[in-house]
């Protein structure tokens, strides 16, 4: 069987089944700490200057909104009866979901030994760091006593009592903490090697000192790769989990309550789908500025957009499965207060939100069945952008439109923002992208320690093999 | 005097032949060998004999702490030491515990992982080790390989030479010599780990006593934020009005919940009124109680003007049975159970609408009673 | 055992199993026949359709680490081809399990409501279009597959690759309306978005671990030359990840439903978590999560075939259970287990093994023309 298998040459066979190059140049791991460590240590083009300034502009808004916000109530944004989650919670999961794709793709594209994920891994798992940060300000801003949020944490107190372990408000203050702190010391374990690198180039006596501090003595001695890389593995193995549970428990804060369109069973899996696929677009949006303007292009081929954005379009797909799920048991159930939020949904006071939803989830991304969408930036930026927005308002559905009509009309109301929570919101696109920029300035962008390993040649040979 | 030799460095410009290269210098060597390289090499564990890291079974053993000990504190908090039924659900209600339970696994599991591997495997952070301030280090962490062998601490001098040649014969393209570094003294990592390891067991024995101390002295000062209240309290002066009253009269025109106000203001004015309560037992019982508790202090157990009070009272209850009493509507009854009548004061404050007309419906009993005919008796009785 | 004397012994049991199915339903009930039948075409279609899932999946994701294995679950896949009479047949259980279709059944106005979809014409339809469309795809990419042994047109490939996205989507929608229409439909008045999930998730771990089990059972023998254990770690890496993510769904629905407590939706969990059904759920969290999961942690049980096996057999026990705790609380009472039971238990597992071998001996263990085979074979973790 063995001497009968055959093998194609790559040029024999039909382009669609060619292996596609991750890197397209000859790159060495000197080349590559030149490339990506050299950023670091260069100062960076003017175009960053100038990016960070807008983004730090709009961020000190919005965090001025915020600041105005804990100083003045909660009454300055326009949550009301019924309505009395809005803008807060749907920037919180919007961001929080934002950050599923990083370790998406450093934890479980790990376990997949998709080698394509080195060269993306280390920005996509910052970004979910930035992203969880820029999360957890809502959280912490809505709950209207800022000050006093340490109170979710069961510490003993002289109130003698303990938090309520049975709601989800709860579970989720556990889960998107354990979240942040595992990708945290995730990305911060593997900064360490990339660390010492930095180390071991720069001339300047400060930074010596600090990359030298930061990278904890390491010397890349086998016996600690060793330690490493199973702790690394396993970390990774353990946080796909963690992945699946976060967005699943935020998932939680609605699914357990009884208002109609929110008590749904899909909604743990539909909300990491959608996590995913929004934190997808997020990442695709960053690759293509550092991409360019980080000369990274032979490192972050057109290879690893396509993939992605196959992933998006396969999350799309599932998020259409998901709507149609919903939408098709909500007639099952013939429950009147559940089919009139999903009436609400498409013809109701906030239908225009709810077609925006499936023409940016939906509709949009079925451009990239096409390849040489997939393989085009201004399509590839366009869905991606479609799908950002797009997931912003599918959260704004879920809760505005199902919170303004549920069950006794009497209750009933419109929600509007107000210029606070707008200005809150695009601070804390300012906030994300500021860290992102100060992240790009200051660490290297790329595991270089990761991506060395894996580039041809780097590995001895053990007869014949491939990591397909 | 030359420094005692550490460790011989060779460097190798391939993972493959650093690879080759251990097999080869370990027949001809002894001591202890190690390898540096900028990221790690398949198959070189078992080149060098490597032992197999224990953080697989670490991590099992601290995720299924983290398990039990997130359980057992969700269920002894929510269930033993401050019950609380939360949406009618039973008190040891495991389903809402498990996601608590699988986060807080999963934070033990991989802090475990994470820092038992920095800290504890690899006793970083560590920054004394020779290797860190050889040449070779920028070479290692860019794209070279060295492999090292390194004297057992007990020999005081090694060959070096014959290691040289050991490692050039395999292929090394540079040696480098790396010297022990000069005694720790007090810093070293045992130290810190156990100064880390003493903050966190006091931080966990003050949070025990806290908890503990806050149980049994329910308020530490300064900490009072819902005692201290600026609020009007009851009987207390205050400053927010002038009068430094802190309760205050109910505005005028003020009418009491669940009543029409009462604008009769003289007595034959009540005749008028009609006593909406029918003459039952379930009333009369009532009309008595309330008589009872609040009428026949003056006007005695019988209405008959005869209290228990003493004549040191000074005033003279009247007599309910009375001709001139009898003889009342019951509405000027309720008028003067309203307004009072000269000693008497108003009980209106202290009984009900419904409660004052069942007196009413009582003192008519005791005066029936008080003026009672032989042929009030009924025929049985009257043998 | 001579390959004849398998045969033998197998033809047997299956005879052996036939006499005691046609009998339930004069002896025993036809309720009980009918939701015995229902049980096990379930269970033969989901172990054939994830064994299908596990195919399609490899060629959207253009892996080459599977390719050698790929012909084993192809075989697995052509159980659909059986079922899909046998489902036809089930329709006879229609009128004898579902109460939608008895007449008295639109006094309630949820029934009547939904006199649309539950309808036995948009029924029948629903079950044709399914195993037609199962039957397309199988043709196009399990026989077009067996086709390349003999023709080695690389344009298979490619036309595998162009269809198999279609089918993902196809087969969503089809499984969904399986788990809807003949396991929800038994109590037509609940409704759970996350049902046809589930089914997918236990269908297409029924696969996996089918998968590996006949895997393991050919490689035993030498009818895989090539595999290493690199190949055994990802389907064991596999089973551990897909053990987890049905367990997930499960609890997920669960919970949710515990927690709103709505009785339109929780009588369903009421009714299987009450007396020896409760004793049964605990039964299945063990043997479909808790074992296989503990089993699988650590890196090295993954690529062991003895454990695989054991837990691959596990799975496969645990899936009837699953299917068996959801379907049977249809007959009104406890949990019933005897020779109906076992009969059916008999015939379909022996028949099943008698049409793989049948099918397994048609050509090769291996897609041998396939174009990535030998780089399938060269894989290394």
């Amino acid at each position: 069987m063995d001497s009968e298998a055959i093998s194609l040459p790559q040029d024999m066979l039909p382009e669609i089944l060619r292996t596609q190059p991750v890197l397209t140049a000859a790159i060495g791991p000197g080349s590559l700490d030149d490339l990506v460590l050299g950023a670091v240590e260069r100062k960076p083009p003017r175009a960053w200057y100038v990016a960070i300034a807008c983004t730090s502009t709009v961020m000190l808004v919005g965090l001025a909104l915020m600041g105005y916000t804990v100083a003045t109530g909660i009454g300055v944004w326009g949550n009301n009866i019924p309505v009395a989650w809005a803008f807060d919670i749907i920037n919180f999961v919007f961001w929080i979901g934002i950050g599923h794709a990083g370790t998406l793709i450093s934890a479980i594209l790990l376990l997949f030994r998709a080698r394509w994920r080195n060269a993306i891994a280390r920005f996509a798992e910052a970004m979910t760091i930035f992203a969880v940060m820029v999360a957890g300000l809502f959280p912490l801003l809505h709950v209207g006593r800022p000050w006093l949020a340490f109170w979710l944490f069961p510490y003993p107190n002289q109130r003698a009592i303990w938090p309520n372990f049975r709601s989800p408000l709860l579970w989720d203050v556990f889960a998107v903490s354990t979240y942040f702190s595992v990708s945290l010391l995730f990305w911060f374990m593997g900064l360490v090697p990339d660390l010492a690198s930095l180390r071991d180039r720069t001339t300047s006596k400060v930074r010596k000192f600090l990359y030298a501090a930061l990278s904890l003595g390491w010397r890349g001695s086998a016996s600690h790769w060793q330690h490493f890389e199973k702790a690394y593995w396993i970390i990774a193995g353990i946080a796909t989990g963690l992945v699946l549970s976060v967005h699943s428990v935020v998932s939680f804060d609605f699914a357990v309550s009884l208002v109609p369109g929110w008590h749904m069973t899909i909604f743990p899996p539909y909300f990491v789908a959608g996590a995913i696929f929004a934190g997808f677009a997020m990442v695709v949006i960053v690759m293509i500025v550092v991409r360019t303007t980080m000369n990274l292009e032979h490192l972050i081929t057109m290879y690893h957009l396509e993939v992605m954005n196959k992933i998006i379009l396969t999350c799309s797909c599932l998020m259409g499965y998901s709507y149609c799920m919903e939408a098709w048991t909500a007639w099952y159930s013939m429950n009147q207060f559940i089919h009139h939020t999903f009436w609400a949904y498409i013809a109701g006071t906030y239908a225009w939100a709810g077609w925006l939803t499936i023409t940016c989830n939906i509709l949009v991304p079925q451009l990239l069945w096409v390849r040489r969408f997939r393989r085009s930036f201004p399509v590839m930026l366009l869905v991606a952008v479609a799908v950002t927005i797009g997931m912003w308002f599918e959260r704004f559905v879920i809760i505005v439109s199902s919170l303004h009509q549920d069950f006794l009309p009497s209750s009933w109301h419109i929600y509007k923002p107000t210029i606070v929570d707008i200005g809150i919101l695009l601070g804390s696109f300012g906030l994300f992208f500021t860290l992102v920029l100060l992240f790009a300035r200051v660490l290297p962008v790329i595991a270089t320690s990761e991506t060395k390993s894996a580039l041809p040649g780097s590995q001895p040979h053990h007869a014949g093999g491939t990591h397909a | 005097m030359r420094e005692p030799v550490f460790s011989v460095l060779g460097i190798f410009d391939s993972s493959q032949q650093l690879l080759d290269a251990i097999p080869a210098v370990k027949a001809r060597v002894s001591g202890r060998l190690d390898a540096y390289t900028p990221y790690p090499i398949h198959g070189i564990d078992a080149a060098l004999g490597l032992r197999k890291s224990p953080i697989g079974g670490m991590v099992f053993v601290m995720g299924l702490i983290g398990a039990i000990s997130a359980v057992a504190f969700e269920l002894w908090s929510e269930g033993v030491d401050y019950p609380l039924v939360t949406g009618g659900k039973p008190i040891f209600s495991w389903q809402a515990f498990v996601p608590i339970m699988f986060e807080v696994t999963v934070l033990f599991a991989c802090f475990t992982a994470g820092l038992g591997m920095l800290f504890l495997l690899n006793r970083l952070p560590f920054f004394r080790h020779p290797m860190l301030h050889s040449k070779s280090m920028p070479l290692i962490t860019r794209d070279k390989f060295a492999l090292a062998v390194e004297a057992d601490g007990k020999a005081i001098d090694i060959d070096v030479d014959a290691i040289a040649a050991a490692l050039r014969e395999a292929g090394a393209q540079t040696i480098e010599v790396l010297e022990q570094p000069a005694p720790l003294g007090l810093l070293s990592p045992n130290f810190l780990m156990r100064v880390v390891l003493g903050i966190g067991i006091t931080c966990f024995v003050a949070g025990y006593l806290t908890y503990w101390g806050v149980k049994l002295f329910p308020v530490t000062i300064p900490i009072v934020h819902m005692l201290d209240q600026p609020r009007l309290d009851p009987e207390r002066e205050d400053s927010f009005f002038k009068d430094g009253f802190g309760m205050r009269m109910p505005v005028a025109g003020t009418v009491p919940m669940a009543e029409l106000p009462f604008t009769i203001t003289k007595q034959e004015d009540a005749a008028i009124l009609a006593n909406p309560l029918p003459r039952t037992e379930s009333v009369l019982k009532k009309g008595q109680k309330n008589f009872n508790t609040y009428c026949s202090v003056c006007h005695g157990a019988l209405g008959n003007g005869v209290p228990s009070l003493t004549a040191a009272y000074g005033a003279k209850p009247a007599n309910l049975a009375s001709d001139s009493i009898r003889q009342l509507p019951d509405g000027e009854i309720y008028y003067v159970i309203m307004r009072g009548k000269n000693a008497m004061p108003s009980y209106a404050a202290d009984l009900s609408e419904d409660e004052r007309w069942s007196v009413v419906n009582y003192v008519r009993v005791l005066q029936r009673a008080l003026n009672a005919k032989d042929s009030d008796i009924p025929q049985e009785a009257q043998k | 055992m001579s390959e004849s004397g398998v045969t033998k012994v197998f033809t047997l049991g299956a005879a052996a199993g036939l006499v005691g199915v046609l009998a339930t339903g004069f002896a025993a009930g036809w309720e009980r026949f009918w939701v015995n039948w229902i049980l096990w075409i379930l269970y033969v279609l989901t172990v054939g359709l994830g064994s299908f899932f596990l195919v399609v999946l490899e060629h959207v994701v253009g892996a080459k680490w599977s390719v050698p294995l790929r012909r084993v679950p192809e075989r697995l896949s052509s159980l659909i081809l059986p079922m899909g009479p046998a489902l036809l047949l089930a329709l006879l259980a229609l009128p004898v399990l579902y109460p939608w279709t008895r007449p008295g059944s639109h006094d309630n106005p949820i029934i009547a409501g939904k006199a649309v979809w539950l309808n036995v014409p948009f029924f029948v339809a629903r079950v044709a279009a399914c195993i037609g469309l199962w039957l397309l795809a199988y043709r196009i990419l399990v026989s077009g597959s067996i086709r390349q042994d003999r023709e080695a047109d690389v344009r298979f490939n490619v036309r595998a690759r162009r269809v198999a996205p279609v089918f993902m989507v196809v087969f969503g929608v089809t499984i969904t309306i399986v788990a809807f229409d003949w396991i929800a439909g038994l109590e037509p008045t609940w409704y759970s978005d996350v049902f046809g999930v589930y089914i997918f998730a236990g269908t297409f771990l029924a696969g996996l671990a089918a998968t590996t089990l006949a895997v393991l059972y050919l490689f035993a023998r030498g009818k895989l030359p090539g595999i290493r254990p690199d190949h055994i770690y990802n389907l064991g890496g596999f089973l551990f990840a897909f053990t987890v993510f049905w367990a997930y769904i499960g609890f997920a629905q669960y919970l949710l439903m515990w927690y709103a407590n709505m009785p339109e939706e929780v009588f369903w969990y009421k009714e299987r978590l009450q007396g020896l059904w409760g004793i049964l759920v605990l039964v299945l969290a063990v043997v479909h999560f808790l074992v296989p999961f503990l089993v699988l942690i650590p890196r090295d049980a993954k690529t062991e075939p003895k454990r695989l096996v054991w837990v691959a057999v596990f799975i496969l026990l645990a899936h009837w259970l699953d299917l068996y705790w959801m379907l049977f609380p249809v007959l009104g009472s406890g949990p019933v287990f005897s020779w109906p039971e076992l009969s059916f238990a008999m015939f379909f597992t022996f028949a099943s093994l008698l049409w793989l071998r049948r099918m397994m001996a048609r050509g090769a263990a291996m897609p041998i023309k396939d174009p990535f085979l030998r780089e399938g074979l060269e894989f290394r973790l």
